[in-house]
Protein backbone atom coordinates (compact mmCIF):
# COMPACT_ATOMS: atom_id res chain seq x y z
CA UNK A 1 0.00 0.00 0.00
CA UNK A 2 1.03 3.53 -1.06
CA UNK A 3 2.80 5.65 2.38
CA UNK A 4 2.04 9.29 2.66
CA UNK A 5 4.23 9.24 5.38
CA UNK A 6 7.69 8.17 5.70
CA UNK A 7 10.07 8.94 8.37
CA UNK A 8 13.62 8.05 7.70
CA UNK A 9 16.19 7.66 10.59
CA UNK A 10 14.72 11.05 12.09
CA UNK A 11 15.99 12.68 15.06
CA UNK A 12 14.84 15.59 16.81
CA UNK A 13 16.09 18.33 19.86
CA UNK A 14 14.53 21.49 20.95
CA UNK A 15 16.82 23.96 21.68
CA UNK A 16 16.83 23.61 24.83
CA UNK A 17 15.98 19.97 25.59
CA UNK A 18 17.75 16.89 24.79
CA UNK A 19 16.33 14.13 21.90
CA UNK A 20 12.89 14.54 22.34
CA UNK A 21 12.39 12.21 18.45
CA UNK A 22 15.37 8.95 18.13
CA UNK A 23 16.07 7.26 15.20
CA UNK A 24 12.52 7.74 14.04
CA UNK A 25 11.21 4.57 10.98
CA UNK A 26 7.43 5.01 9.76
CA UNK A 27 5.65 4.34 7.53
CA UNK A 28 1.69 5.86 7.04
CA UNK A 29 -0.08 4.48 4.91
CA UNK A 30 -2.66 6.36 2.43
CA UNK A 31 -6.27 5.81 3.66
CA UNK A 32 -5.49 4.85 7.19
CA UNK A 33 -7.02 5.82 10.25
CA UNK A 34 -3.41 5.45 12.76
CA UNK A 35 -3.97 6.11 16.71
CA UNK A 36 -0.80 7.23 18.15
CA UNK A 37 -0.57 6.00 21.57
CA UNK A 38 2.59 6.66 24.52
CA UNK A 39 3.45 8.16 28.14
CA UNK A 40 3.09 11.88 28.23
CA UNK A 41 6.29 13.28 27.45
CA UNK A 42 6.75 10.20 24.73
CA UNK A 43 7.10 12.32 21.60
CA UNK A 44 3.64 11.96 20.36
CA UNK A 45 2.92 15.75 19.64
CA UNK A 46 6.65 16.25 18.43
CA UNK A 47 6.09 13.90 16.09
CA UNK A 48 2.68 15.32 14.92
CA UNK A 49 4.10 18.76 14.82
CA UNK A 50 7.37 17.28 12.27
CA UNK A 51 4.49 15.78 9.84
CA UNK A 52 3.61 18.79 9.05
CA UNK A 53 6.87 20.74 9.19
CA UNK A 54 6.19 22.88 12.38
CA UNK A 55 8.92 20.62 13.45
CA UNK A 56 12.02 21.70 12.95
CA UNK A 57 11.05 24.82 11.20
CA UNK A 58 8.90 27.01 13.30
CA UNK A 59 9.97 25.49 16.59
CA UNK A 60 13.52 25.58 16.27
CA UNK A 61 15.92 22.93 17.51
CA UNK A 62 17.86 20.41 15.72
CA UNK A 63 17.23 17.48 13.76
CA UNK A 64 18.73 14.69 11.45
CA UNK A 65 17.00 12.13 8.70
CA UNK A 66 14.14 13.16 7.00
CA UNK A 67 10.36 13.15 6.90
CA UNK A 68 8.44 12.82 3.31
CA UNK A 69 4.93 13.81 2.75
CA UNK A 70 3.29 12.82 0.37
CA UNK A 71 6.84 11.95 -1.04
CA UNK A 72 8.03 15.28 -0.80
CA UNK A 73 10.52 15.68 2.24
CA UNK A 74 9.81 18.51 4.39
CA UNK A 75 13.32 19.42 4.33
CA UNK A 76 12.88 23.58 3.56
CA UNK A 77 9.21 23.77 3.40
CA UNK A 78 7.33 25.80 5.25
CA UNK A 79 4.31 25.35 7.39
CA UNK A 80 2.00 26.99 4.47
CA UNK A 81 3.98 24.87 1.65
CA UNK A 82 2.02 21.93 3.53
CA UNK A 83 -1.25 23.56 5.14
CA UNK A 84 -2.68 22.47 1.74
CA UNK A 85 -2.12 18.72 1.62
CA UNK A 86 -2.31 18.25 5.64
CA UNK A 87 -4.39 19.68 8.06
CA UNK A 88 -3.50 20.18 11.90
CA UNK A 89 -6.01 20.40 15.00
CA UNK A 90 -3.75 20.78 18.33
CA UNK A 91 -4.70 20.18 21.53
CA UNK A 92 -5.52 23.49 22.76
CA UNK A 93 -7.63 24.06 19.60
CA UNK A 94 -8.84 27.43 21.31
CA UNK A 95 -5.51 28.96 20.19
CA UNK A 96 -5.40 28.01 16.75
CA UNK A 97 -8.91 30.29 15.91
CA UNK A 98 -8.52 33.66 14.63
CA UNK A 99 -11.79 35.50 13.12
CA UNK A 100 -14.95 37.45 14.67
CA UNK A 101 -17.29 35.04 13.17
CA UNK A 102 -17.42 31.11 11.88
CA UNK A 103 -17.55 32.23 8.07
CA UNK A 104 -14.55 34.64 8.27
CA UNK A 105 -12.62 31.61 10.40
CA UNK A 106 -13.17 29.02 7.27
CA UNK A 107 -12.40 31.61 4.94
CA UNK A 108 -9.04 32.89 6.68
CA UNK A 109 -6.72 29.89 5.14
CA UNK A 110 -8.65 30.26 2.04
CA UNK A 111 -8.27 33.80 1.29
CA UNK A 112 -4.52 33.53 2.29
CA UNK A 113 -3.76 31.04 -0.01
CA UNK A 114 -5.63 32.38 -3.06
CA UNK A 115 -8.67 31.11 -3.78
CA UNK A 116 -11.19 33.18 -5.80
CA UNK A 117 -14.09 34.40 -3.82
CA UNK A 118 -16.94 32.74 -5.25
CA UNK A 119 -15.26 29.38 -4.17
CA UNK A 120 -13.75 30.74 -0.63
CA UNK A 121 -18.16 30.85 -0.57
CA UNK A 122 -19.14 27.76 -1.56
CA UNK A 123 -16.21 25.67 0.35
CA UNK A 124 -17.09 27.60 2.96
CA UNK A 125 -20.76 26.85 2.99
CA UNK A 126 -19.83 22.80 2.09
CA UNK A 127 -17.27 22.53 5.01
CA UNK A 128 -19.48 23.99 7.85
CA UNK A 129 -22.44 21.29 6.55
CA UNK A 130 -20.04 19.17 6.61
CA UNK A 131 -19.05 19.11 10.12
CA UNK A 132 -22.55 19.76 11.26
CA UNK A 133 -22.55 23.38 11.13
CA UNK A 134 -24.66 24.66 8.78
CA UNK A 135 -25.58 28.45 7.93
CA UNK A 136 -23.71 29.63 10.64
CA UNK A 137 -21.44 31.57 8.51
CA UNK A 138 -22.12 35.01 10.55
CA UNK A 139 -21.98 33.13 13.94
CA UNK A 140 -19.89 35.02 16.00
CA UNK A 141 -17.19 32.65 17.89
CA UNK A 142 -18.01 32.88 21.26
CA UNK A 143 -21.84 32.34 20.42
CA UNK A 144 -20.54 28.56 19.76
CA UNK A 145 -19.97 26.08 22.42
CA UNK A 146 -16.26 24.68 23.09
CA UNK A 147 -17.30 21.46 21.01
CA UNK A 148 -18.54 23.36 18.27
CA UNK A 149 -15.81 25.72 17.85
CA UNK A 150 -13.87 22.81 18.11
CA UNK A 151 -16.51 21.57 14.94
CA UNK A 152 -15.39 24.45 13.08
CA UNK A 153 -11.64 24.19 13.20
CA UNK A 154 -12.42 21.14 11.58
CA UNK A 155 -14.15 22.94 8.72
CA UNK A 156 -11.47 25.45 8.45
CA UNK A 157 -9.30 22.42 8.07
CA UNK A 158 -11.98 20.45 5.67
CA UNK A 159 -12.29 23.49 3.44
CA UNK A 160 -8.92 23.00 1.92
CA UNK A 161 -9.08 19.40 1.16
CA UNK A 162 -6.00 18.06 2.62
CA UNK A 163 -5.37 14.72 1.73
CA UNK A 164 -4.12 14.12 5.70
CA UNK A 165 -6.07 14.86 8.86
CA UNK A 166 -3.14 15.15 12.30
CA UNK A 167 -5.56 16.13 15.61
CA UNK A 168 -3.52 15.85 19.15
CA UNK A 169 -6.15 14.78 21.56
CA UNK A 170 -9.46 16.61 19.99
CA UNK A 171 -11.98 14.48 22.76
CA UNK A 172 -9.76 15.65 26.07
CA UNK A 173 -12.14 18.16 27.10
CA UNK A 174 -15.32 16.62 25.86
CA UNK A 175 -18.02 14.30 27.66
CA UNK A 176 -18.62 11.52 25.87
CA UNK A 177 -21.68 12.05 24.20
CA UNK A 178 -19.45 14.94 22.31
CA UNK A 179 -16.70 12.76 21.80
CA UNK A 180 -18.59 9.64 20.33
CA UNK A 181 -19.90 12.95 17.93
CA UNK A 182 -16.54 13.67 16.58
CA UNK A 183 -14.99 10.58 15.93
CA UNK A 184 -18.01 9.29 13.92
CA UNK A 185 -17.82 12.70 12.04
CA UNK A 186 -13.78 11.84 11.72
CA UNK A 187 -14.80 8.27 10.79
CA UNK A 188 -17.10 9.91 7.93
CA UNK A 189 -14.49 11.72 6.74
CA UNK A 190 -12.08 9.11 6.35
CA UNK A 191 -14.57 7.12 4.37
CA UNK A 192 -16.71 9.29 2.17
CA UNK A 193 -12.73 11.19 1.20
CA UNK A 194 -10.49 8.35 1.99
CA UNK A 195 -8.50 11.11 3.83
CA UNK A 196 -5.64 9.52 6.08
CA UNK A 197 -6.56 10.44 9.67
CA UNK A 198 -3.53 10.34 12.41
CA UNK A 199 -4.84 11.12 16.04
CA UNK A 200 -3.11 11.17 19.59
CA UNK A 201 -5.51 10.19 21.68
CA UNK A 202 -5.58 9.15 25.23
CA UNK A 203 -9.26 8.12 25.38
CA UNK A 204 -8.85 5.68 23.14
CA UNK A 205 -11.81 4.07 23.78
CA UNK A 206 -13.65 6.14 21.42
CA UNK A 207 -11.45 5.70 18.12
CA UNK A 208 -11.74 2.16 19.05
CA UNK A 209 -14.78 1.20 16.28
CA UNK A 210 -12.62 3.24 13.60
CA UNK A 211 -8.55 2.42 13.56
CA UNK A 212 -7.17 0.86 11.95
CA UNK A 213 -3.51 1.23 12.60
CA UNK A 214 -1.62 2.30 15.89
CA UNK A 215 1.80 3.80 16.51
CA UNK A 216 3.28 3.17 20.19
CA UNK A 217 5.87 5.72 21.10
CA UNK A 218 8.05 5.52 23.96
CA UNK A 219 10.80 7.90 25.44
CA UNK A 220 11.53 9.58 21.67
CA UNK A 221 11.26 5.57 19.87
CA UNK A 222 8.68 4.09 18.17
CA UNK A 223 7.77 0.89 20.62
CA UNK A 224 5.63 -0.75 17.93
CA UNK A 225 3.56 0.42 14.10
CA UNK A 226 1.32 -1.78 12.08
CA UNK A 227 -2.32 -2.55 12.55
CA UNK A 228 -4.11 -3.07 15.44
CA UNK A 229 -3.98 -7.26 14.36
CA UNK A 230 -0.13 -6.81 14.23
CA UNK A 231 0.81 -5.02 17.24
CA UNK A 232 -2.17 -5.22 19.87
CA UNK A 233 -0.44 -8.16 21.47
CA UNK A 234 3.10 -6.97 21.21
CA UNK A 235 2.32 -3.24 22.61
CA UNK A 236 0.58 -5.63 25.65
CA UNK A 237 3.29 -6.87 26.56
CA UNK A 238 5.06 -3.47 26.63
CA UNK A 239 5.87 -2.08 30.75
CA UNK A 240 3.92 1.01 30.81
CA UNK A 241 2.13 0.67 26.96
CA UNK A 242 -0.54 -1.87 28.93
CA UNK A 243 -2.45 0.50 29.99
CA UNK A 244 -2.81 3.07 27.35
CA UNK A 245 -4.93 0.19 25.53
CA UNK A 246 -8.44 -0.17 24.96
CA UNK A 247 -9.84 -1.14 27.86
CA UNK A 248 -11.41 -3.95 25.96
CA UNK A 249 -8.13 -5.09 24.51
CA UNK A 250 -6.83 -5.52 27.95
CA UNK A 251 -9.51 -7.42 28.59
CA UNK A 252 -8.98 -9.94 25.47
CA UNK A 253 -4.73 -9.94 26.12
CA UNK A 254 -5.89 -10.76 29.70
CA UNK A 255 -7.82 -13.58 29.33
CA UNK A 256 -5.67 -15.05 26.60
CA UNK A 257 -2.75 -15.30 28.76
CA UNK A 258 -5.05 -16.73 31.09
CA UNK A 259 -6.42 -19.55 29.27
CA UNK A 260 -4.52 -19.40 25.98
CA UNK A 261 -7.24 -19.04 23.85
CA UNK A 262 -7.02 -16.82 20.94
CA UNK A 263 -10.39 -14.38 21.66
CA UNK A 264 -10.98 -11.32 18.31
CA UNK A 265 -10.17 -8.01 18.07
CA UNK A 266 -13.33 -6.74 19.65
CA UNK A 267 -14.62 -3.27 18.28
CA UNK A 268 -17.66 -3.44 19.86
CA UNK A 269 -18.91 -4.42 23.92
CA UNK A 270 -21.57 -6.45 22.02
CA UNK A 271 -18.95 -8.56 19.79
CA UNK A 272 -16.54 -9.27 23.28
CA UNK A 273 -19.60 -10.31 25.40
CA UNK A 274 -20.82 -12.77 22.53
CA UNK A 275 -17.56 -13.80 21.72
CA UNK A 276 -17.28 -14.76 25.45
CA UNK A 277 -20.66 -16.27 26.09
CA UNK A 278 -19.71 -18.67 23.07
CA UNK A 279 -16.79 -19.28 24.38
CA UNK A 280 -18.10 -20.95 27.85
CA UNK A 281 -16.94 -17.65 30.04
CA UNK A 282 -18.77 -16.87 32.71
CA UNK A 283 -18.92 -15.02 36.23
CA UNK A 284 -17.28 -16.79 38.82
CA UNK A 285 -14.60 -17.12 41.33
CA UNK A 286 -11.29 -16.77 40.29
CA UNK A 287 -10.03 -21.15 39.79
CA UNK B 1 -19.49 20.87 55.09
CA UNK B 2 -21.12 22.43 51.93
CA UNK B 3 -24.72 23.00 51.85
CA UNK B 4 -26.70 24.37 48.45
CA UNK B 5 -29.97 25.67 49.46
CA UNK B 6 -32.38 25.50 46.89
CA UNK B 7 -30.06 27.08 44.25
CA UNK B 8 -30.89 29.00 41.29
CA UNK B 9 -28.80 30.65 38.94
CA UNK B 10 -28.02 32.52 35.44
CA UNK B 11 -25.44 33.87 33.66
CA UNK B 12 -26.04 37.78 32.15
CA UNK B 13 -28.79 36.21 29.19
CA UNK B 14 -31.01 35.15 31.83
CA UNK B 15 -31.16 31.40 30.73
CA UNK B 16 -31.28 29.16 33.75
CA UNK B 17 -27.94 27.45 34.49
CA UNK B 18 -29.08 25.26 37.87
CA UNK B 19 -32.46 25.04 38.46
CA UNK B 20 -33.80 24.46 42.47
CA UNK B 21 -30.50 22.41 43.05
CA UNK B 22 -30.32 21.04 46.49
CA UNK B 23 -27.61 19.28 48.35
CA UNK B 24 -25.10 18.50 51.22
CA UNK B 25 -21.84 17.23 50.72
CA UNK B 26 -20.42 16.21 53.99
CA UNK B 27 -16.80 16.45 55.31
CA UNK B 28 -14.68 13.40 54.24
CA UNK B 29 -16.57 12.43 50.93
CA UNK B 30 -15.33 11.86 47.92
CA UNK B 31 -18.04 12.92 45.25
CA UNK B 32 -18.05 12.89 41.70
CA UNK B 33 -19.86 15.57 40.15
CA UNK B 34 -20.98 14.41 36.45
CA UNK B 35 -23.42 15.61 33.67
CA UNK B 36 -22.85 16.49 29.77
CA UNK B 37 -20.67 19.64 28.80
CA UNK B 38 -23.07 22.46 29.28
CA UNK B 39 -24.80 21.03 32.27
CA UNK B 40 -23.82 22.90 35.27
CA UNK B 41 -20.95 21.00 36.46
CA UNK B 42 -18.42 23.58 37.00
CA UNK B 43 -20.90 26.64 37.30
CA UNK B 44 -22.41 24.80 40.57
CA UNK B 45 -18.76 24.29 42.18
CA UNK B 46 -17.89 28.17 41.07
CA UNK B 47 -20.72 28.76 43.78
CA UNK B 48 -19.17 26.73 46.49
CA UNK B 49 -16.10 29.14 46.19
CA UNK B 50 -18.10 32.06 45.28
CA UNK B 51 -16.60 32.72 42.21
CA UNK B 52 -20.38 33.31 41.34
CA UNK B 53 -23.43 33.96 43.40
CA UNK B 54 -26.90 32.24 43.26
CA UNK B 55 -29.45 34.30 41.79
CA UNK B 56 -31.86 32.88 44.60
CA UNK B 57 -30.96 30.08 47.57
CA UNK B 58 -28.12 29.89 49.67
CA UNK B 59 -24.57 27.66 49.55
CA UNK B 60 -23.64 27.40 53.56
CA UNK B 61 -19.66 26.25 53.87
CA UNK B 62 -20.12 24.60 57.51
CA UNK B 63 -23.22 26.41 58.24
CA UNK B 64 -22.22 29.96 57.57
CA UNK B 65 -23.75 31.60 54.44
CA UNK B 66 -21.07 32.42 51.88
CA UNK B 67 -21.66 35.60 51.22
CA UNK B 68 -20.76 36.22 54.69
CA UNK B 69 -17.52 34.33 54.57
CA UNK B 70 -14.04 36.80 54.17
CA UNK B 71 -12.31 35.60 51.05
CA UNK B 72 -8.92 34.36 52.54
CA UNK B 73 -11.10 32.54 55.17
CA UNK B 74 -12.38 30.42 51.99
CA UNK B 75 -8.98 29.75 50.66
CA UNK B 76 -8.64 27.92 54.21
CA UNK B 77 -11.19 25.45 53.54
CA UNK B 78 -11.60 24.94 49.99
CA UNK B 79 -9.04 24.98 47.03
CA UNK B 80 -10.12 25.00 43.40
CA UNK B 81 -8.41 24.06 40.48
CA UNK B 82 -9.74 25.36 37.53
CA UNK B 83 -10.15 23.17 33.89
CA UNK B 84 -8.20 26.17 32.09
CA UNK B 85 -4.84 25.55 33.74
CA UNK B 86 -3.77 28.70 31.94
CA UNK B 87 -5.94 31.05 34.12
CA UNK B 88 -4.52 29.92 37.48
CA UNK B 89 -0.82 30.56 36.57
CA UNK B 90 0.55 33.85 38.14
CA UNK B 91 4.58 33.13 38.60
CA UNK B 92 7.65 32.69 37.09
CA UNK B 93 8.55 28.90 37.88
CA UNK B 94 7.14 25.94 39.26
CA UNK B 95 8.27 26.32 42.48
CA UNK B 96 7.08 29.97 43.21
CA UNK B 97 4.22 29.31 41.53
CA UNK B 98 3.12 26.28 43.88
CA UNK B 99 4.79 28.70 46.99
CA UNK B 100 2.34 31.51 46.03
CA UNK B 101 -0.74 30.68 48.30
CA UNK B 102 1.63 29.86 51.42
CA UNK B 103 3.50 32.89 50.87
CA UNK B 104 0.32 34.79 50.92
CA UNK B 105 -0.73 33.27 53.95
CA UNK B 106 2.91 34.23 55.53
CA UNK B 107 4.12 31.18 56.53
CA UNK B 108 7.84 30.99 57.32
CA UNK B 109 9.93 30.32 54.01
CA UNK B 110 11.27 26.83 55.66
CA UNK B 111 7.77 26.38 55.99
CA UNK B 112 6.82 27.18 52.68
CA UNK B 113 9.76 25.09 50.97
CA UNK B 114 8.25 21.94 53.05
CA UNK B 115 4.91 22.01 51.79
CA UNK B 116 5.89 23.14 48.44
CA UNK B 117 8.20 20.30 47.79
CA UNK B 118 5.64 17.90 49.10
CA UNK B 119 2.87 19.35 46.63
CA UNK B 120 5.50 19.14 43.90
CA UNK B 121 6.64 15.71 44.63
CA UNK B 122 2.81 14.76 44.98
CA UNK B 123 2.49 15.74 41.35
CA UNK B 124 5.45 13.87 40.27
CA UNK B 125 6.42 18.27 39.34
CA UNK B 126 9.60 17.94 41.38
CA UNK B 127 12.41 17.96 38.65
CA UNK B 128 10.70 20.28 37.23
CA UNK B 129 10.31 22.88 39.99
CA UNK B 130 12.64 25.53 38.66
CA UNK B 131 11.22 25.53 35.33
CA UNK B 132 9.09 28.38 33.51
CA UNK B 133 5.42 27.19 34.23
CA UNK B 134 3.71 28.36 30.71
CA UNK B 135 6.28 26.25 28.58
CA UNK B 136 5.02 23.10 30.37
CA UNK B 137 2.90 20.95 28.62
CA UNK B 138 -1.26 21.08 29.13
CA UNK B 139 -0.86 17.58 31.21
CA UNK B 140 1.88 19.13 33.63
CA UNK B 141 0.10 22.55 34.15
CA UNK B 142 -2.98 20.76 35.29
CA UNK B 143 -0.92 19.09 37.63
CA UNK B 144 0.87 22.31 38.75
CA UNK B 145 -2.73 23.60 39.31
CA UNK B 146 -3.42 20.34 42.09
CA UNK B 147 0.19 21.24 43.66
CA UNK B 148 -0.75 24.83 44.05
CA UNK B 149 -3.79 24.03 45.66
CA UNK B 150 -2.65 20.87 47.66
CA UNK B 151 0.15 23.43 49.43
CA UNK B 152 -2.29 25.17 51.29
CA UNK B 153 -4.00 22.14 53.01
CA UNK B 154 -7.14 22.97 52.33
CA UNK B 155 -9.79 20.66 53.88
CA UNK B 156 -11.89 20.26 50.84
CA UNK B 157 -10.56 20.08 47.30
CA UNK B 158 -12.81 21.54 43.72
CA UNK B 159 -10.85 19.78 41.27
CA UNK B 160 -12.38 20.63 37.39
CA UNK B 161 -11.19 17.47 34.80
CA UNK B 162 -7.77 17.17 36.28
CA UNK B 163 -7.28 14.27 34.48
CA UNK B 164 -7.79 15.24 31.20
CA UNK B 165 -4.51 15.12 29.07
CA UNK B 166 -2.79 12.81 31.54
CA UNK B 167 -1.52 9.14 30.14
CA UNK B 168 -3.15 6.36 32.37
CA UNK B 169 0.17 6.04 34.72
CA UNK B 170 -0.26 9.89 35.80
CA UNK B 171 -4.03 9.80 35.91
CA UNK B 172 -3.49 6.61 38.50
CA UNK B 173 -0.25 8.46 40.47
CA UNK B 174 -2.82 11.61 40.78
CA UNK B 175 -6.51 9.54 41.69
CA UNK B 176 -4.20 7.32 44.06
CA UNK B 177 -2.58 10.32 45.95
CA UNK B 178 -6.25 11.87 46.42
CA UNK B 179 -7.29 8.52 47.62
CA UNK B 180 -5.14 8.73 49.82
CA UNK B 181 -5.60 12.36 51.56
CA UNK B 182 -8.94 11.73 51.71
CA UNK B 183 -8.87 8.58 53.11
CA UNK B 184 -5.84 9.42 55.88
CA UNK B 185 -6.84 12.82 56.24
CA UNK B 186 -10.06 13.39 55.81
CA UNK B 187 -9.93 15.69 52.82
CA UNK B 188 -13.06 16.02 50.97
CA UNK B 189 -13.09 15.64 47.27
CA UNK B 190 -15.64 17.22 44.63
CA UNK B 191 -14.55 16.01 41.30
CA UNK B 192 -16.12 16.81 38.06
CA UNK B 193 -15.04 14.64 35.20
CA UNK B 194 -16.17 13.04 32.10
CA UNK B 195 -13.97 9.71 32.70
CA UNK B 196 -16.17 7.02 34.02
CA UNK B 197 -13.82 4.37 34.68
CA UNK B 198 -12.10 6.99 37.06
CA UNK B 199 -15.86 7.72 38.83
CA UNK B 200 -16.59 4.08 39.12
CA UNK B 201 -12.86 3.06 40.56
CA UNK B 202 -12.83 6.48 43.33
CA UNK B 203 -15.97 8.11 43.71
CA UNK B 204 -18.13 6.90 46.98
CA UNK B 205 -21.06 9.25 45.96
CA UNK B 206 -22.34 10.35 42.66
CA UNK B 207 -24.21 14.02 41.76
CA UNK B 208 -25.62 14.05 38.43
CA UNK B 209 -26.62 17.15 36.55
CA UNK B 210 -28.69 17.64 33.43
CA UNK B 211 -29.89 21.04 32.02
CA UNK B 212 -29.13 22.65 35.21
CA UNK B 213 -30.97 20.13 37.72
CA UNK B 214 -29.62 17.90 40.07
CA UNK B 215 -31.29 14.33 38.48
CA UNK B 216 -29.23 11.95 40.64
CA UNK B 217 -27.55 11.31 43.57
CA UNK B 218 -26.30 7.63 45.04
CA UNK B 219 -23.60 5.22 44.64
CA UNK B 220 -21.10 5.16 41.45
CA UNK B 221 -22.66 1.19 41.30
CA UNK B 222 -26.47 2.11 41.42
CA UNK B 223 -25.64 5.05 39.08
CA UNK B 224 -23.54 2.56 36.46
CA UNK B 225 -25.55 -0.68 36.98
CA UNK B 226 -29.23 0.51 37.57
CA UNK B 227 -29.21 3.49 35.64
CA UNK B 228 -31.33 3.59 32.07
CA UNK B 229 -31.05 7.28 32.16
CA UNK B 230 -27.30 7.35 31.47
CA UNK B 231 -27.80 8.15 28.19
CA UNK B 232 -30.17 10.37 28.29
CA UNK B 233 -28.07 12.49 30.67
CA UNK B 234 -24.57 12.11 28.55
CA UNK B 235 -23.11 9.59 30.32
CA UNK B 236 -21.39 6.24 29.43
CA UNK B 237 -21.09 3.03 31.60
CA UNK B 238 -17.53 2.15 31.86
CA UNK B 239 -16.34 -0.24 29.60
CA UNK B 240 -14.99 -2.97 32.51
CA UNK B 241 -18.49 -2.64 34.43
CA UNK B 242 -20.40 -2.88 31.55
CA UNK B 243 -19.09 -5.91 30.05
CA UNK B 244 -18.83 -7.18 33.76
CA UNK B 245 -22.97 -6.82 33.62
CA UNK B 246 -23.49 -9.58 31.02
CA UNK B 247 -22.06 -11.94 33.23
CA UNK B 248 -22.95 -10.55 36.42
CA UNK B 249 -19.65 -9.68 37.54
CA UNK B 250 -19.41 -6.34 39.61
CA UNK B 251 -16.22 -5.04 38.26
CA UNK B 252 -13.97 -1.42 38.65
CA UNK B 253 -10.83 -2.61 36.92
CA UNK B 254 -9.46 -5.17 33.71
CA UNK B 255 -7.90 -6.94 36.54
CA UNK B 256 -11.26 -7.39 38.58
CA UNK B 257 -13.14 -8.16 35.26
CA UNK B 258 -10.58 -10.98 34.08
CA UNK B 259 -10.07 -12.32 37.53
CA UNK B 260 -14.25 -12.92 38.22
CA UNK B 261 -14.53 -13.96 34.38
CA UNK B 262 -14.11 -17.91 34.39
CA UNK B 263 -14.12 -20.59 31.43
CA UNK B 264 -17.30 -22.32 32.02
CA UNK B 265 -16.33 -26.20 31.58
CA UNK B 266 -13.63 -25.87 34.17
CA UNK B 267 -16.65 -24.78 36.52
CA UNK B 268 -18.41 -27.52 35.08
CA UNK B 269 -15.79 -30.53 36.00
CA UNK B 270 -17.04 -29.68 39.41
CA UNK B 271 -20.53 -30.34 39.38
Amino acid sequence: MENVISFKNFYFAYSKSGLVLKDINLNIKKGSFTVVIGPSGAGKTTLCKAITAIVPFYMGGSYAGEVQVLGESTKGKRVSDLALKVGLMLEDYESQLVSLTAGEEVAFSLQNHGFPPEETQERVQKALAEVGLPGRESYQLDELSGGQRQRLLLATIMAVHPEIIVLDEPVSAMDPEGAEELYALLAKIHQDFGTTIIVVEHRVEFVLPYMTDIIAVKEGQIVAAGTCEDVVEKIYTEPGLQVLLPELWQVKCSLQARYGEHLSLWRKLSEAADELRVKGFKGGEEA
Amino acid sequence: MIEAKDINFAYRRGVPVLKDIECTIKDGEFVALLGHNGSGKTTLSRLFMALDHPRSGQILIDGKDIVNLEPADLADKIGYVFQNPDLQILADTVFDEVAYGPRAKKLTEANVKTQVEAALAAMGLSSLAGGYPRVLSFGQKRRLGVAAALALNPRTLILDEITNGQDAAEQTRMMEYLKAINEERGVTIILITHDMGIVRRYAKRTLVLTDGELVFDGTPQDLFEGGEHLEAWGLRRPVVSALGANFGVSAATVDELCAHLVKGDECDEDD
